[in-house]
Formats: structure tokens, sequence, C-alpha cells
């Protein structure tokens, strides 16, 4: 256990002495011994909250979550069970989810998932959330998003529309079919407007099934506007297999379509659909909505630049739109 | 596999020091007790544009951990099913890759197959034992980053050189 203690004290050494140099350009600070039990490690981190370093504080989260490999399961759930402090049950938790991302304990996760769930302080179930964020919690957890979604506190919808948003850009890079129809069935489960239509506003949808594309099909007759802009725009990037039945719903939805704002993301996913391809649909809808007509007249040149990258077309309709 | 959890777990708290302040950044880790055999060239001056770390002759003896720091998801392909330690043939190597946001892919080559041979997201994981499957003299790992057939030489420059001994506490490069 010496050994350890001394691998814990020795990394705080450049830390310390940099929050230390204002003091003395010659007093080095003395090497710290340091408790190697979780409360311990709890104690530390109190501290470094409370230091003003930004830097110090990430170091010891970090420093948690590395060591929480190490640290006596029992002793480490008992300190999560126990704590009611939002900032401290969110690193407990993370140095739970870092056991179970590391493999040392698989059903650590599930601890952090049902206190998220289960909790009577919305605070908490938000930290714990938040320390499930950028992880394998996706997997792991079952319908827990599709629950967390439904929550009473909006805080705790938004933080697990985050997590939606983060995990599958972050740990999937969008590339995870099973990821991104969780993420898909979960906005469509929740009653919360602004929820759905964030997740599905910042999610990669090209590798989404036919199910979660039907999903979003579907919300295309909300009453809320946003909702049917995120839905549009989440369209756009289907599958090259959903690609004909989105349009078609696309193009079907224009003529009806109150919201200026829809209609402009209308054209951009009718757009994104077809390439150059969707020239003519463009030039249709065109004539529908004077108001719109400069903007589809943009994306009519932009397509024909015969550009064949969607983040090429959007910079070129930017510069274009830009230019005096 | 063979590697103490002990071990592994004190490795794990020397590296911690190490780990950058950046949020986007992922360090890599060695994959195994080892040292670089190869890195942009060969000796023989041929390409190559990645890291070989070899297990001094040892197969199917360290676990093939992911080295990248962090959660991220793997994809693994199977491609030599039994125990091969000195090659089954060029294109025939056991995979784990990671794809990242900005297109670019992680690759580690080589592994056994064993149980934890298996997609999923971790930090840090046994995908395997190291070994030789694929195009392969001896039992090594072979991390890669590549986009569309370029190989990155750069995440690794100026954190090992060839010889460079290497634990799963050593950072072997960073992947922005």
């Amino acid at each position: 256990m010496k050994r350890l203690c001394l691998l814990l004290t020795l990394p705080l050494f450049p830390l310390l002495a940099t929050g230390a140099h204002a003091a003395s350009a010659d007093a080095q600070p003395a090497l710290r011994a340091s408790t190697c039990s979780v409360r311990g490690l709890m104690d530390d981190l109190r501290r470094g909250l409370g230091s003003g370093s930004p830097s110090y504080q990430r170091y010891l989260r970090t420093l948690l979550r590395e060591a929480a490999v190490t640290l006596p399961d029992a002793e480490l759930r008992d300190a999560f069970a126990r704590e009611t402090d939002p900032v401290m049950a969110e690193h407990l938790a993370a140095a739970l989810v870092a056991r179970a991302e590391r493999e040392a304990d698989p059903q650590a996760m599930d601890v952090v998932a049902q206190r998220a769930l289960q909790d009577v302080d919305p605070a908490v179930r938000a930290a714990t959330l938040r320390a499930m964020r950028r992880t394998g919690a996706l997997e792991r957890t079952g319908d827990l998003y599709e629950r967390m979604v439904r929550d009473e506190s909006p805080q705790v919808r938004q933080e697990a529309a985050t997590n939606l948003i983060e995990d599958n850009a972050h740990v999937y890079a969008g590339q995870y079919g099973p990821a991104a129809d969780t993420a898909v069935t979960a906005a469509v489960a929740s009653s919360d407007p602004e929820v759905t239509a964030r997740i599905l506003d910042n999610l990669s949808t090209e590798k989404i099934s036919a199910e979660s594309a039907e999903r979003i099909t579907s919300l295309l007759r909300s009453d809320d506007a946003s909702v049917r802009k995120a839905a549009v725009n989440a369209l756009g990037g289907v599958p090259a297999e959903q690609m004909q039945g989105a349009r078609e719903s696309l193009l079907a939805m224009y003529r009806e379509e109150p919201d200026e704002g829809v209609r402009k993301a209308l054209l951009q996913s009718v757009a994104q659909l077809g390439f150059d391809g969707a020239i003519a649909d463009l030039q249709r809808l065109r004539d529908m909505d004077p108001r719109l007509a400069r903007e589809a007249d943009a994306w009519i040149q932009v397509l024909g630049m015969g550009l064949q990258e969607w983040s090429l077309l959007l910079r070129e309709k930017q510069r274009l739109q830009q230019a005096p | 596999m063979h590697s103490s959890t002990w071990k592994s777990s004190l490795a794990a708290l020397a590296a911690v020091a190490l780990i950058p302040a950046s949020v986007t950044a992922h360090t890599v880790k060695g994959t195994h007790t080892g040292s670089v055999t190869a890195l942009t060239r060969y000796s023989s001056g041929t390409f190559h544009g990645a890291v070989d770390i070899g297990s001094g002759g040892r197969c199917n003896y360290w676990g093939a951990e992911t080295g990248v720091v962090g959660s991220v998801y793997w994809a693994v392909t199977i491609r030599t099913s039994g125990v091969v330690c000195y090659g089954s043939g060029s294109g025939n190597q056991n995979e784990a890759r990671h794809v990242w946001q900005s297109g670019w892919t992680f690759r580690q080559w080589h592994f056994i197959k064993t149980a934890d041979s298996r997609n999923r997201t971790c930090d840090r994981c046994q995908v395997g034992n190291i070994g030789g499957t694929g195009n392969s003299t001896g039992p090594h790992a072979h991390l890669q980053q590549d986009k569309l057939g370029t190989k990155d030489t750069s995440w690794y420059q100026g954190y090992v050189s060839v010889g460079s001994s290497v634990t799963r506490a050593k950072t072997i490069g960073v992947l922005d």
C-alpha cells in the first residue's frame, strides 16, 4: 500500500508547485503524504474543489477516476450511496463509471444508472447522468435514456439529451447505428419539445435504422415548429436506403408547412438528400414561397457547382450568402 | 490475462500525471510490456508509418490492451481465429479500430483472438492477446492512425523511438 500512496502523491508535486510559486520562489513545497482510501481521495477532492484552480480540480477528478480501478469496490459504492452533495456524488459516480469502463467492475454502471433513475434530488440525478457522459453507458443501461428524457426535472431531461448527443459524437463518431437509434428513440419518447429538438438537431443520422427514420418522419406532424424543424434536419442525413422515403416525406410537407424556418430547413434537407439531383425539386419549391426564393436560388446555385461533399456545399452556400 | 490487476493499476496511477488536460485529445498508452521495434520507417528504410511494439518473442502471453485513454467504441474484426505468432498472411491480421469524428481511424493489429475479442466501448480494455496474425514476422502490436489511405506519423513523434521500453503506463503518443 505504501507504493500506491507514493504514486498517488508524486503526481501532485508539479501542480502544488504551480499553486505555491507566488508565495516564494525559493521555498519548494514538500511532498505530502496522501491517504489512499476512498475517504482520503474524497477529502483531497473537497479541498481541491475549493482551491480555485481549474487545473488542479481537473487533475483531482482525473486522479479519482484513474485511481478508481484500485479502490475497494464496496467502500466506493457505500460512499456513493451515502453522498448527497451533487458535486461529490458526480465525482464518485464518475469513479464507479470508470471502474465499469476499465472493466474492473462491469456492474458499477448499473449502480450509477439506478441512482440517476431513483434519487429524489433532481440535482443528484442530473449529476449522476453527467458522470456517464462520453462513456459506453448507451450500451449498458437499457432504456435508461428513454426514461430520463421523461424526468419531471427539465435539468435532468437536458442532461440526458446532452449525454445522447455527446456520446454519439465523441464515443461513436456517429458511426454506430444502435447508439443513434437509442438517441432517436429517446427523442421521440420525450414530451419536452426542447429536448426532442435538441437531440435531433445535433445527431448524426447516417447510420440509423429504417425504424428510426420512420420515427423521425412521424415528428414532421408535431405541433411544435422546433420539433418539426429538427426532424427535417435529421432526415436530411439518413442512410442511402432511407433517402428516397425521406425525400418524398419532405417534399410532401413543404406545401402545407406554415413556418418559414421549417421551410428553410426543408430546402436544406432536400438539397442534402439529392445534391445536384435535387435542383429540379428546389426549382419547383422556389415558386411556392416568394419569401424563400433567395434561399432556394442559393441552394440551386451551389448544387450546380458539382461539389461532392456536403461540408463543401454548406461552406459554399455560406460564402455566397455572405458576399456583398 | 497474465498481468495482474495490481500491476496494471499501479501503472495507471503512475500515468495520471501525464494525461493531457485537453478534453478532445486522447493519450495512447502501451498495449503491453515490450519495446518499440519500428516507427515511421523500418530499419531497411521502407515506409511503415506506425508504431510497432514487440513483446520480446513472447506470444499469446500478454493481453493486448487498447491503449487509447478514454472511452471510445472499438470495432473488432477477426480474420484469423487460431493462435498465430509468426504471420498468417498479409491482410489476415486481427484488428481493433476506432473511427474518430474527423474521419481518421486508429487501428491496432496482429493480436490473437480470445473471448475478449468483441466490439464494445471501453477505456483501455483487452481485445485479445499479443500475437502475430496477418503480415507479421513475430508477436507485436501495430498501432496506426490513417485516413483515406494516408498514415498519420505525427501522433507518436517525440514520445517514443525505436528501442524504447514500453509498459501500459508509457505514453506512446497523443491523438488530437
